[in-house]
């Protein structure tokens, strides 16, 4: 297993570099620049002057050498300053993905623990009322944006009747506790678990249908086991590994982050970041946050294949 | 008796204590505390620092004070800092007086001293000041910047500029004491703006909560007199939405809002602010290509699209139509002489078949604007062109992408954009040769204009105002008879406050002024 681990840590890094290699190189193709971002339509920039800016934030390197310099930092653990606003790349991102792990951490836990009991219960009421019911409400909970929900949400109980607050991490005028984090969490979370809930229980319920129907379920039913006993002991368990998978893929987006979901609600999250990131042209920021995400997709994959391990007794990685 | 005489003195300690207590609550603080969105929309910016940014001027100016402001709707300049101003009669010196008795957030005092400072600071390149907000006053047009006394600076330019003052609306004030020992290339990255910062504003920093809000108290030692505040709160939205849902939950006393919104909130009891946007929207055709060198063609567009029903209907009458490129009617001459392009379709065909317009031809109208406003107005321009018989194509592209070609004058044939002018900030150097970092050394435009050149020319050294006005409502009046460009509207914009703001006042003002506001005297009431 550690030998596994290992080569896989080992795999990883190339992957990595070529990650920001690809990344780096989109930025470069990408028409315009910060400065071009900094120019404002009303007012003059001359050449001059968007020069002396272009070389004060080192544009003026050919890209390798910028890419190899950034690299070298990186080795160093510099992430750099935003093109932007001057702030240290690694504050910011510390500091958004602290908020993103919040909010995509608690939708993502709801969604887990809402969505899979849900599964497993329609998974062995095929047809009933229960399972075409919950089954319409998952594809709305699937194919309604998330900004939509946001501000319905918001609406009914920001706006109407003022359970919540309207957005943001914490209060303005006092210090924030954990009862204030858990009211301004709650609608963001919420409204994200939604598409979590839906699937999850919609994989799970697939599985459990596929298992549910197999030679050793109806053998485990004839001895006489309890439908309780058969479900989880046999069921479940073998039904579990392709929503591993699916819960598996979701953890990278622990750490992007929902552009709609944290605009709609004010979370400074990662998701938003990004955008003002690709907005700015901003490249250090752009490169910190995709070796942040890329370290935490390919350590989730992996995460993923040793929960499978752990799960099914027949998976060895030795 | 000695009994007595305790009581009595602890009677009148009392009664003294409760004299000196509401004086000392007037004095700084006592009204309230009021959150607002003041960095969104149009004029905002979030994590604005002074000289780095073309926006968020609103909210800085409640730190640092400028030396002169926009007044309250943007009509005159204002004395801040600075009481008075004059030049000598080329106006290559200018001479400003400072306001004495002015004190720091730390107390020191402050003096010409901080200006020349302050002032050189924005013009060193190593400080990367020259963002464009501060680039009117380039190193190359200041010869030297000099205390003549303590409270008096002079300005030498290499070249006359009567407008100079019209600049000085950008040049914040910041303290010698406490950045003399920074790095000028330090100052983009220094985290002194949000963590110590010292201005001479009417409102000293508390706490500033990255992403989310800033807090600011009350400067006692304001010179305009102490704020009634407890607290003033800038609290930041991803967007106006947002903000417009915290303001209808009784979460934030102020935002900016649409011109969609604004009649809902004034029936349900918001106090509405509303003024120009001093933002000219209009379609820029790229002389270059010669379908547009004929002015009948570019005539033809303006008599093709119906603007005024644009503004009525799609822009649901927030928008004021204009004749020229300047948002504001001082500005235009009398309506005898201007060309009011009525909508008329049939002199559009006409116009277009007189000058022999290829009607199969096709373009793209390029933009960087992204809201639902500019998106709505450029689908109505592209129906009424397409019915006269000119066939463009609406093309968002983001701000970074459009400015990478954009003022090289090359790769685009139509623009529909906005540009800010105001009476000490028109954009002369849109029409002139080498105003712009074009390839080939034309105007933005691609075509110069010697009767246009002329008027520039005269108005740029033009020391008189009444005169100098006369030679911008000549330019209008030329830019006008040539549909030199297709003048569409210059937007009304809206802020709502809750009803509970007392002497609060807000204007739209591009980049957020800074104009007179009087922040001292606003005051929530319950």
């Amino acid at each position: 297993m550690l030998k596994y681990l290992l080569r896989r840590v080992l795999i990883s890094i190339p992957v990595l570099l070529m990650i920001t290699i690809i990344i780096f190189t989109l930025m470069e193709i990408a028409p315009g620049d910060i400065v071009d971002y900094f120019r404002p339509p009303d007012l003059v920039m001359t050449e001059e002057a968007a020069q002396a800016l272009r070389e004060k934030f080192g544009l003026d390197q050919p890209p390798a050498v910028r890419y190899v310099q950034w690299l070298g930092s990186v080795l160093q653990g510099d992430l750099g300053f935003r093109f932007t606003d001057g702030e240290a790349v690694s504050t910011v991102i510390g500091r958004r993905l602290g908020a993103s792990l919040l909010l995509m951490g608690s939708a993502l836990a709801i969604g887990i623990l809402v969505g899979v009991p849900l599964g497993v219960f329609i998974g062995q009421k095929q047809y009933s009322f229960w399972d075409l019911s919950l089954t319409g409400v998952s594809f709305l909970g699937i194919s309604t944006p998330a900004f939509i929900t946001g501000l319905i949400a918001l609406l009914i109980f920001s706006v109407k009747l003022g359970w919540f607050p309207a957005g943001g991490m914490r209060p303005v005028t006092s210090e924030p506790t954990v009862w204030t984090t858990i009211r301004h969490l709650a609608l963001p979370s919420l409204v994200l678990s939604l598409s979590f809930i839906a699937t999850f229980m919609r994989y799970t319920r697939f599985s459990m249908l596929e298992v549910v129907r197999m030679d050793y379920v109806n053998t485990a039913r004839a001895k006489g086991l309890s439908n309780r006993f058969v479900t989880w002991r046999h069921i479940v368990p073998n039904a579990i590994l392709p929503v591993i998978t699916v819960i598996g893929l979701s953890i990278p987006a622990l750490v992007v982050g929902a552009v709609f979901t944290e605009t709609v609600f004010s979370w400074p999250g990662m998701g938003s970041l990004y955008l003002e990131a690709v907005r700015g042209r901003d490249i250090p920021l752009l490169m910190g946050m995709t070796l942040v995400i890329a370290i935490f997709v390919l350590g989730a994959n992996i995460l993923t294949d040793l929960a499978y391990a752990v799960v099914d007794p027949r998976i060895r990685y030795d | 008796m000695w009994k007595r005489r305790l009581t009595l003195t602890l009677l009148l300690s009392l009664l003294l204590a409760l004299a000196i207590a509401p004086a000392q609550a007037q004095e700084a603080g006592g009204g309230g505390t009021l959150v607002g969105a003041f960095d969104v929309g149009p004029g905002g910016l979030n994590k604005a620092i002074p000289f780095m940014d073309t926006a968020g001027r609103t909210w800085l100016s409640k730190i640092w004070s400028p030396l002169i402001s926009w007044n309250e709707d943007m009509s005159a300049l204002t004395p801040q800092l600075a009481t008075e101003w004059s030049s000598n009669e080329d106006s290559t010196v200018w001479t400003f007086k400072l306001r004495e008795g002015v004190l720091w957030h730390d107390g020191e005092p402050f003096t010409a001293d901080d200006v020349v400072f302050s002032l050189n600071l924005a013009l060193n390149p190593e400080a990367a000041t020259s963002f464009p907000g501060f680039s009117s006053l380039s190193a190359e047009l200041v010869a030297a910047v000099t205390a003549v006394d303590d409270h008096t600076v002079q300005i030498e330019l290499t070249q006359p500029n009567p407008r100079l003052p019209f600049f000085m609306i950008f040049a914040w004030v910041l303290p010698e004491h406490a950045l003399a020992d920074l790095n000028p290339a330090d100052y983009q990255t220094t985290d002194w703006f949000f963590t110590t910062p010292i201005g001479t504003g009417p409102f000293m920093h508390e706490e500033y909560v990255a992403d989310q809000y800033w807090s600011l108290v009350p400067n006692p030692n304001y010179w305009n007199g102490a704020p009634k505040l407890d607290h003033l709160i800038n609290r930041y939205f991803a967007d106006e939405t947002s903000a417009l849902v915290a303001l209808q939950s009784g979460e934030i006393n102020f935002t900016y809002v649409s011109g969609d919104v604004y009649e809902q909130l004034q029936s349900d009891g918001y106090q509405i602010f509303d003024g120009p946007s001093g933002v000219t929207n209009y379609i820029i055709l790229n002389l270059r290509n010669p379908a547009f060198q004929d002015a009948r063609v570019r005539q033809a567009f303006l008599y093709a699209i119906d603007r005024q029903a644009i503004a009525d209907t799609v822009l649901k009458g927030t928008a004021v139509v204009v004749p020229c490129i300047s948002p504001f009617p001082n500005m235009w001459p009398d309506a005898s002489e201007l060309n009011d392009y009525a909508y008329n379709p049939d002199m559009a065909v006409q116009l277009l078949t007189e000058a022999g317009y290829d009607t199969a031809a096709a373009w793209e109208l390029v933009t960087y604007y992204s809201s639902q406003f500019h998106q709505d107005a450029m689908a109505a321009q592209q129906a009424f062109l397409g019915q006269a018989g000119v066939n463009v194509v609406p093309l968002v592209q983001d701000v970074p992408t459009y400015n990478s070609y954009f003022y090289t004058g090359e790769g685009w044939d139509l623009s529909y954009r906005g540009v800010g002018v105001n009476y000490g900030n028109f954009p002369f150097n849109f029409y002139v040769p080498g105003g712009q970092p074009t390839t080939d050394g034309e105007p933005l435009q691609g075509q110069s204009f010697p009767e246009l050149q002329a008027l520039i020319d005269a108005a740029r050294v033009e020391s008189d105002s009444d005169a100098y006005l006369g030679l911008l409502q000549d330019i209008c009046k030329f830019q006008n008879e040539n549909a030199l460009e297709g003048y569409m509207w210059t937007a009304i914009r809206f802020g709502a406050a809750s009803d509970n703001l007392q002497d609060f006042y807000w204007f739209p003002a591009a980049g957020g002024g800074p104009f007179e506001d009087h922040a001292e005297l606003w005051s929530v009431n319950g």
